[in-house]
C-alpha cells in the first residue's frame, strides 16, 4: 500500500510526497475506519451481478477522472464522492502515484540529490496507466505497479485489482494524457487558487515535517508551479466539471447524483431471469420429467450411477443422517467426482521404462497450469476430495452469497490463485471450480457469477470444469449452459424440480424482523450442504 | 450416460460397469471380470507408477488413488435394497441402502498396501491376512498364515492383491477362503494389474467370482513378471 511507503521529510518531490497530506483533512472530521484506501478495491455490501443473462457484461466500470493541482485537494473529493454515493459497492480510487516510471541508476541518482522532476508528465508511465485503467474499466483484473517513495523506485510487486463498478481515477496528470482522457465517464478538475495551494502546502509541511519555508519555496518553484502553469491547468480545458478546492460540498453532491442516476440505468435483476427459465415457469408441481430435455440441450456429465453412488445419495439426502456420516459421504462423493472430473484435462503420449527394463508408452498430464476454486462458503465440502486427488495445486475461493433482500447473488470476497490474477497465465490454466455454494446448481445464480468472474479474468472458457454434486433440471443450468456453452459441468445426479420456498431468515443486518428469504429450493434436494458439514 | 440417480426405477443393483474398452491384451474379456473405464487420466496415472523413475512419495500417492478406485468399482458389485428417505427440504426420496456385511482380505505382503485405501472408503471395515509363499520343494503356492474373522462365512470377501501374474497364490486364497465356508460368489478380488494368462487360469478355475482389475498388460516373461507391469508392487512400496 503506498500509504505504507511515504517519502521520508528528505526526500520532498513534489505530489508525490504529499500523499498521506491528504488523508486527514481537518475540515472533514471522521473515523479512521471509513477512510477510503487507495488502490484498493473498497467494497460496502458486496457486488451484485454485472452481467446479464447472456452472459455478456452489461456495462464497462464507471470511470471518473478527478485532476487539478498540487494539494488542490483532488483525494479530498474523490473521497467525498465515495462517502456521498454509499451503499453503491466495489469502488477503486487508482491513485496517478503507482505509475511513476522505473528509474534507472541515473534517475535514481537524481532522484535522491531532489533534483529529478517529479512534476513532469514524462515522470509517469502513462501508457501503463491507460492499459491498467482500460484493463479495470473492462471489468478485468489488472495488476498495478507499486511504488516505493522511499527508494524513488517502482518495485517489482504488483498490486492485484479487480471488480470495481465505479473507478475513481486521480492525480495531477490525470487530464493530460489523451489515452487516459478517452477512458473516462466523467472527468473532474479541482480548481484551486495558486496561493491557496502553496499556502496549503506550505501550512502541511511545516507543521507534520518539520521542514523550512524556504526549501518548499524552492521546490515549489524550481518544479511544482512550472508544472501546473503547463501542464495541470491547461487540462482543465478537458473537464467536464470544474470544481471548486474548497466549499465544494454542492458540486459534490452534483456529481454523486450523476452517478448514481448514471448506475441505475445500467443496474438489472439477473435473479429473476435465472431462476425462472420460460420453459419451466408454469408448473409448480413438476411432475412432468424435463430430464430428456435437459440431456439434449444441456450437455451434463452427470456421472454412471451404480448402486453405491446411488447409496450415497440416499445417506447424503436422508435428513436423519448424522453429522459425521454426511462429512463422510461427501467426501467419498467428491472423491469420485474429482477423478471423473480430470478426464477433461489434456493428455499426452509418453514413454516410460518399467523396473523390469521395459520400455512402454502410457500417458502424462499436458498442462502445468491446474487451479481450483471453491465458492463458498461450504468450502470443505469438496476440497477435501479435490486435495485427495490432486495434491499440490493452488486453491482460491470466491464467496458468494445471495442477498437478503433482493435474492440477487453478491460477490464478497475475490481469493484466487496465482495463475489466474496474472492474465498470461490465466489464458492457459485449467479451473476446476468446485461450486460449493450450495454444492448444487439450484438456480445457478452463484455458479453464473463466478464462472464470469472467470472469464474476467481471461481464463478460457473450455478450460473451466465445474464440478458439483447436484443440479436441478428445471433450474438455470439450462441458462448456464446457454450462456457459457463451453463449460463443462460434471455432476453426480440431477434433481427434478425446483419449488419456491421460504428460507429460515436470521436476524441480522437488512433484515431486522428475522422475516424468511424468498428462495427456490430444489426437491427432492439434500438440503444446505454448508449447513450440515 | 447413465440415469441419473434420483430417477426411482435405479432401486435394484445393476451391473455396476461397462465392458472392459482395453481388449488388447484379453479378447473377449471372461464375463466375471470387470475394469476401471480405460481413460487417458487413468492411463495416466498407470504410467506414473510404472515408470521406475517415480519416487517413493509419488508411488504411494498415485497408485492409492487408483486403488481407492478399484476399491469403489469392488463396492458396486456389492447388494442393496430400495430404501426412501426425507430429505431437508421435506420430500421424499426413493433411494437405495447398502445391503450385507463385508470383510477385507488382504494377501500378504502387498495385499497389505490396499487395505488403507479399502478402510479410506469403508470405515472400520474387518479386514483378515493370508501369508501365501511359494513351496521351495513342490514350487506350488504354500499358505503360511491365515487370519479371518470369525463370522467370515457371512460376510462379502474382497479379496486385496495387487498384482495378478501366474495367478497361483490369488487362487490359493481363495480356496482358503472357500475352506472357511464362503462361497465363490461372494468373494470379489480387487487387482490393480493382472496379466491375461493368469487373469484366464484364474477365471477359469473360479467363474462366478468377480474380478475388479485397474488394467490388463500384456503378458509375462519368462521369470513370471507381468509385462509392462510396475516391477514389484511390494518392494516400491515398502522400500524393501
Amino acid at each position: 500500500m503506498l500509504e505504507g511507503l511515504l517519502a521520508p521529510p528528505h526526500t520532498f518531490v513534489g505530489e508525490a510526497s504529499q500523499r498521506h497530506d491528504l488523508q486527514g483533512l481537518p475540515s472533514t472530521p471522521r473515523t479512521p475506519s471509513l477512510q477510503p484506501k487507495k488502490n484498493t478495491v473498497l467494497v460496502s455490501h458486496g457486488r451484485p451481478p454485472w452481467y446479464a443473462e447472456d452472459g455478456q457484461r452489461t456495462s464497462d466500470a464507471f470511470v471518473i477522472g478527478v485532476a487539478g493541482g498540487s494539494a488542490s485537494g483532488k483525494t479530498h473529493v474523490a473521497r467525498q464522492i465515495v462517502r456521498k454515493l454509499g451503499s453503491i459497492p466495489t469502488i477503486i480510487i487508482l491513485s496517478q502515484d503507482s505509475f511513476y516510471k522505473y528509474h534507472n541508476e541515473k534517475e535514481l541518482a537524481l532522484a535522491h540529490a531532489n533534483l529529478l522532476d517529479f512534476d513532469h508528465p514524462d515522470a509517469i508511465d502513462m501508457p501503463l496507466f491507460a492499459s491498467c485503467l482500460a484493463d479495470l474499466k473492462a471489468g478485468k483484473q489488472s495488476n498495478i505497479p507499486v511504488y516505493s517513495f522511499a527508494a524513488h523506485q517502482r518495485l517489482d510487486e504488483t498490486k492485484y485489482l479487480y471488480g470495481a463498478t465505479i473507478i475513481i481515477a486521480e492525480g495531477i496528470m490525470a487530464l493530460t494524457d489523451p489515452a487516459l482522457r478517452a477512458l473516462y465517464d466523467l472527468k473532474v478538475f479541482v480548481q484551486c487558487d495558486s496561493d491557496l495551494m502553496l499556502a496549503r502546502r506550505i501550512k502541511r509541511d511545516v507543521k507534520e515535517r518539520g521542514r523550512d519555508v524556504t526549501g518548499i519555496l524552492d521546490q515549489y518553484l524550481r518544479y511544482v508551479k512550472p508544472s501546473y502553469d503547463n501542464f495541470v491547468q491547461p487540462s482543465s480545458a478537458h473537464a467536464d466539471i470544474i470544481v471548486p478546492g474548497s466549499n465544494n460540498d454542492v458540486a459534490i453532491d452534483l456529481i454523486s447524483t450523476h452517478i448514481q442516476k448514471q448506475l441505475k440505468e445500467r443496474s438489472h435483476n439477473l435473479r429473476g431471469k435465472i431462476a425462472v427459465p420460460h420453459r419451466y415457469i408454469s408448473s409448480p408441481s413438476g411432475t412432468s420429467s424435463p430430464e430428456n430435455i435437459l440431456e439434449e440441450e444441456v450437455d451434463l456429465d452427470i456421472m454412471r450411477s451404480t448402486p453405491q453412488l446411488a447409496g450415497i445419495y440416499t445417506i447424503l439426502r436422508d435428513r436423519t443422517t448424522r453429522r459425521q456420516d454426511f462429512i463422510f459421504f461427501t467426501d467419498r462423493l467428491s472423491t469420485l467426482l474429482v477423478e471423473h472430473a480430470l478426464q477433461y484435462l489434456p493428455f499426452v503420449p509418453k514413454s516410460v521404462t518399467t523396473p523390469i527394463g521395459v520400455e512402454t508408452l502410457g500417458k502424462k498430464l499436458d498442462t502445468q497450469f491446474i487451479c481450483g476454486v471453491s465458492i463458498l462458503r461450504s468450502g470443505g465440502a469438496l476440497e477435501r476430495g479435490f486435495r485427495r486427488v490432486i495434491n499440490d495445486v493452488p486453491i482460491g475461493s470466491l464467496l458468494i452469497q445471495s442477498d437478503s433482500k433482493s435474492g440477487e447473488a453478491m460477490l464478497l470476497h475475490v481469493g484466487l490463485p496465482f495463475y489466474i490474477r496474472h492474465r498470461h497465465l490465466a489464458e492457459q490454466t485449467y479451473v476446476f471450480r468446485r461450486l460449493l455454494f450450495p454444492a448444487q446448481i439450484g438456480t445457478a445464480a452463484a455458479a453464473f457469477m463466478a464462472i464470469r468472474i472467470l472469464l474476467d479474468h481471461g481464463v478460457q472458457e473450455d478450460r473451466i470444469i465445474f464440478v458439483t454434486f447436484l443440479v436441478a433440471c428445471q433450474g438455470g443450468v439450462s441458462v448456464l449452459k446457454r450462456a457459457f456453452p463451453g463449460v463443462k459441468i460434471v455432476c453426480g445426479a440431477v434433481d427434478n424440480e425446483m419449488e419456491e420456498g421460504w428460507l429460515e431468515g436470521y436476524k441480522g443486518e437488512g433484515n431486522p424482523e428475522g422475516k424468511g428469504r424468498h428462495v427456490w429450493v430444489m426437491k427432492p434436494g439434500m438440503g444446505q450442504i454448508g449447513v450440515k458439514s | 450416460m447413465a440415469a441419473p440417480s434420483s430417477n426411482p426405477a435405479l432401486a435394484p443393483p445393476q451391473p455396476a460397469l461397462s465392458v472392459n474398452s482395453n481388449p488388447a491384451h484379453l479378447d473377449p474379456l471372461p464375463p466375471s471380470v470387470f475394469t476401471l473405464p480405460q481413460t487417458a487420466q487413468l492411463e495416466a496415472l498407470y504410467t506414473i507408477i510404472r515408470n521406475k523413475d517415480t519416487s517413493r512419495g509419488d508411488f504411494l500417492f498415485y497408485s492409492d488413488r487408483i486403488i481407492r478406485l478399484l476399491v469403489e468399482e469392488g463396492l458396486n458389485h456389492l447388494p442393496v435394497v430400495a430404501r426412501t428417505v426425507e430429505t431437508p427440504t421435506g420430500a421424499t426420496y426413493n433411494g437405495v441402502g447398502f445391503e450385507g456385511k463385508i470383510c477385507g482380505v488382504s494377501i500378504l505382503r502387498a495385499g497389505e498396501a490396499m487395505e488403507a485405501g479399502l478402510r479410506e472408503v469403508c470405515r472400520s471395515v474387518r479386514i483378515g491376512k493370508i501369508l501365501i509363499q511359494r513351496d521351495e520343494d513342490t514350487t506350488l503356492p504354500k499358505l503360511f498364515y491365515s487370519k479371518f474373522p470369525p463370522d467370515i462365512a457371512s460376510r462379502y470377501v474382497l479379496l486385496l492383491d495387487p498384482m495378478l501374474a501366474t495367478g497361483g497364490s490369488a487362487m490359493k486364497a481363495v480356496e482358503v477362503l472357500m475352506e472357511h465356508g464362503v462361497p465363490e460368489e461372494r468373494i470379489i478380488f480387487i487387482n490393480l494389474i493382472a496379466a491375461p494368462e493368469g487373469l484366464t487360469t484364474f477365471c477359469t478355475r473360479f467363474p462366478s467370482l468377480k474380478v475388479i482389475t485397474g488394467w490388463i498388460d500384456q503378458g509375462l516373461n519368462e521369470k513370471a513378471y507381468i509385462i509392462p507391469g510396475l516391477g514389484d508392487f511390494g518392494e516400491r512400496r515398502y522400500c524393501t
